[in-house]
């Protein structure tokens, strides 16, 4: 697993220092049908809207503290959030980059393009979710831009990503920045 | 000692009890019967054309799934009960024979330990289970519900089960003895759509569609693709069709309908489809949204949940209105303004249909299918994340 780990950082990593969104989705579609490299879990944002655990919720902002990386990671406006489907490990006793422990951080992630306000730089963002531990029930969040149904599932976040986990239960997704676009620097 | 004085202040307080209100000025002579314990209820086993089964996704407690039997004619009691649907499971309903069935996930400490898949058989009476099937791989595709990752097909006697590791299969359940026949790999390929006799249609990543007959032992008898049909990047349908008989409606995310009959071996699109249309008001644009987004009634008549706000990305916001469509005309009849955002819908198969409507803050609402007059609401007492509705047929 450990191998499956690196391997997958290692090309989502390359993948995001070598390519557009564009070209990546195209590449993905063309050559991984059936591997693994893809989102999280799905939720509706009406739901979410009405859950609870919303991302509405009210509780304190928690910010980066570098203006570079501006907005409060408990919002679902937060910018890193753009293809985010599932509860904020912000929120879950993780971070935007970190699973809560006791989790087990999937090696089988969505990766979304997304701008940073400040820099204005095209981020790709992997998405992995932490599995393992029931689900988070905090900060719910689901932006659809670019979702597509489930034959596509490269573009969609309906499917659960807790694969190639010790276990397939859901608890919270993270938002880890593994590279910039070059073509939209 | 503990007991003693509990019995003596319960003695006390009888004693008081007695004294002031002697028998005499009692206004009911006879006391309350005794009632019988134990007592549990027991459903009938045709269920009402007013029920329907509501899948309870949970989103807070995923590994508690429910299909909750809902009687949607009773807004002061609607819940009658609920079987375990876990993990992002699924339900189905039978009508030919009286059980329900989910197919779930477990993990034997509950968030870890051994997997176990599995196709659990329902008593519709007792909602005790009667039976299960193991499913192997440990390989059940788990994602939001679609009702059609889980379906019946040889006229319910097997189930079709969706896979996704994410390799993409179908595994081919023998409901009536309990045994799973065999897997079809479905590489490119998702969810189920029940066609012909014994086989089922599933759409392709590349646009097309691939109709699959299976023989009497559930292998693959033969398979026909179609040509690119399904524009997933400006015209994407929706996952989850209404059925007018052997037709299935999609709905795209930008509003055009497209029928497909299911009823022989493959899979035919009937006519050229056409679209819902506009109307004022929209924020840029009115389009379809929410989950389970289309809906049919026995008169044929299709219903659809409308967003005002309807933008790329919007396709699961919910919506504010429910379109009347008529088929057969191609022709928009009626628009029904809701009480509330609505994120799913279902039509009863009553004489008189009702539309049920499934808001994104977990309210149900009853309509008037016929003349769109809001009746009754559910509350939010059914279901935590009621996501997708199934009326009995």
């Amino acid at each position: 697993m450990a191998q499956l780990d690196k391997w997958t950082e290692t090309l989502a990593r390359g993948i995001a220092r070598s390519s557009s969104r564009r070209s990546l989705l195209a590449w993905l579609g063309g050559t991984l049908t059936g591997a693994a490299v893809l989102p999280v879990l799905p939720v509706s944002r009406a739901h979410a809207a009405g859950a609870p655990g919303a991302a509405g919720e009210a509780r304190p902002p928690i910010t980066s503290g570098d203006p570079q990386d501006p907005g409060d990671r408990t919002q679902c406006d937060y910018w890193r959030y753009c293809a985010i489907d599932g509860f904020l490990c912000t929120c879950c006793g993780g971070s935007v980059n970190a699973c809560p422990p006791g989790t087990e951080m999937s090696p089988i992630t969505w990766i979304g393009t997304c701008t940073n306000p400040v820099d204005k730089r095209a981020y790709i963002i992997s998405y992995n979710d932490c599995c393992g531990v029931s689900s988070c029930g905090h900060c719910l969040c689901n932006r659809n831009e670019g979702d597509r149904p489930p034959v596509r599932p490269q573009s969609n976040n309906d499917y659960n990503w807790c694969l190639g986990t010790e276990s397939s239960v859901y608890n919270c997704s993270t938002a880890v920045i593994v590279g910039v676009a070059p073509d939209r620097r | 000692m503990r007991s003693t004085r509990l019995r003596l202040v319960l003695a006390a307080g009888l004693a008081s009890a007695l004294v002031a209100q002697p028998l005499c000025a009692q206004p009911y002579p006879t006391p309350l019967a005794e009632e019988p314990i134990p007592n549990v209820l027991v459903l009938p086993e045709r269920y009402p054309a007013s029920w329907m089964i509501v899948h309870d996704f949970n989103f807070n407690a995923l590994v508690d799934g429910r299909g909750v039997v809902v009687d949607t004619n009773a807004p002061t009691a609607p819940l009658k009960g609920w079987v375990q649907v876990a993990q992002f499971g699924n339900i189905l309903h039978a009508s030919t024979r009286p059980e329900l069935y989910s197919a779930e996930t477990y993990f034997s400490r509950l968030a870890r330990g051994e997997r176990t898949d599995v196709v659990t058989i329902w008593d519709k009476a007792t909602l005790k289970p009667k039976g299960e099937i193991l499913l192997p791989g440990g390989k059940r595709q788990q994602s939001v519900t679609y009702k059609n990752s889980f379906q019946f097909t040889n006229g319910e006697r097997w189930a079709l089960v969706s896979n996704f590791t994410p390799g993409q299969s179908v595994t081919v359940v023998d409901l009536e003895n309990r045994k799973v026949l065999g897997d079809i790999e479905l590489p490119g390929c998702a969810l189920i759509y029940p066609t012909g006799e014994r086989g089922f249609t599933t759409f392709c990543a590349d646009g097309t569609m691939t109709s699959l007959v299976l023989d009497a032992e559930g292998k693959l008898a033969s398979s026909v693709t179609s040509t690119p049909i399904h524009d997933i990047d400006n015209q994407p349908m929706f996952g989850m069709p209404a059925l007018v008989g052997r037709t299935a409606w999609f709905v795209t995310y930008r509003g055009q309908l497209r029928g497909f009959d299911l009823s022989g071996q493959v899979a035919k699109e009937v006519g050229s489809g056409f679209t819902l249309g506009g109307a004022d008001g929209g924020n840029p644009e009115w389009r379809p949204g929410g989950w389970q987004v289309i809906a049919s009634s026995a008169a044929g008549h299709l219903y659809v949940l409308m967003n005002p706000a309807g933008r790329e990305g919007s396709h699961k916001d919910g919506g504010t209105e429910v379109w009347v469509v008529d088929p057969a005309k191609k022709a928009r009849i009626a628009r029904i303004p809701l009480q509330g955002v609505g994120s799913s819908i279902e039509l009863t198969r009553e004489a008189r249909p009702r539309l049920v409507v499934a808001r994104v803050d977990s309210v149900i609402d009853v309509y008037d299918a016929v003349s769109g007059t809001f009746l009754h609401s559910l509350g939010n007492r059914v279901a935590f994340n009621p996501q997708t509705l199934t009326a009995v047929e």
